[in-house]
């Protein structure tokens, strides 16, 4: 963990986005939480990104409303 | 079912024909294979609607039936040939849009509002209402290529070959378009909450 190279937020939305296509590496997921957990403004955009995803899934009917 | 159950759902099936058409067409980009696609839903919803079992919205049940017309549409079509217009495709793959967001050492501009999800149907109906005006800026090649992952699941291979474009090139179109369905909501929707 201590040789992580550190990321910026713009990075980690690229590292969200690719998720969605490949699994990220371990190097890539240590430093996607690394920087979140410190990060206050990648913490509001992820959990953006989050509830898109989840609510885009409920409308292209992939699980049920609430 | 009795009758008078039988009745509304024929009826409410009627009634999110518009909504099952736009979806369609945002993902073909062609109005008449979108209305093909959207019959034929229809009409396998209207055959089998006595199964449909009340554990998701009668909507989410219709688009689940679109998804495999759409997919049949898809798969029987040639593919098309890669974007030929280089100016076109350079826009599609122009990321500084996104440079206002970020300070110049990558960090963001400005701190995000906290989004939660929508607490009940109404307010998920807005949401949604939202979301599908935002997926409709987006261009087409952009929409197809996200709709195609996110609402088809084609692997990331098929949806490079259906459009036409690398993989490279497809990683770049999906960001834009997740980045800009992100911007677009949180432009749009307010979540107080």
């Amino acid at each position: 963990m201590s040789h992580q190279v550190p990321i910026t937020c713009k990075d980690t939305t690229w590292l969200v986005s690719d998720a969605r296509e490949r699994e990220l590496t371990s190097e890539e997921k240590a430093a996607l939480t690394a920087h979140i957990e410190h990060c206050e403004l990648c913490q509001g955009a992820s959990k953006q990104f989050e509830v898109l995803f989840r609510q885009l899934g409920m409308f292209l009917g992939k699980s049920g409303s609430p | 079912m009795n009758h008078s159950d039988t009745s509304n759902i024929v009826d409410e099936i009627a009634t999110l024909r518009d909504a099952l058409f736009h979806l369609a067409l945002l993902q073909l980009r062609n109005k008449s294979e979108a209305e093909d696609a959207t019959q034929e839903a229809i009409l396998a919803a209207l055959e089998s609607h006595t199964g449909f079992e009340h554990r998701s919205s009668l909507k989410t049940w219709l688009i689940s039936i679109l998804r495999f017309k759409v997919l049949d549409i898809i798969r029987a079509k040639k593919r098309l040939l890669p974007v030929s217009n280089m100016a076109k495709l350079e826009e599609e793959l122009d990321v500084t849009v996104f440079d206002s967001l970020f300070e110049e050492n990558g960090c963001w501009s400005a701190p995000k509002d906290a989004w939660s999800d929508p607490h009940s149907h109404v307010e998920q109906v807005q949401f949604f209402k939202i979301l599908e005006a935002c997926l409709t800026n987006l261009s087409p090649t952009a929409s197809r290529a996200f709709l195609m992952r996110e609402w088809l699941e084609l692997s990331p291979d098929e949806t490079c070959a259906q459009i036409g474009v690398s993989s490279g090139n497809l990683r770049v179109i999906l960001y834009r378009a997740r980045m800009q369905l992100r911007h677009c909501l949180d432009l749009k929707w307010d979540r107080n909450a």
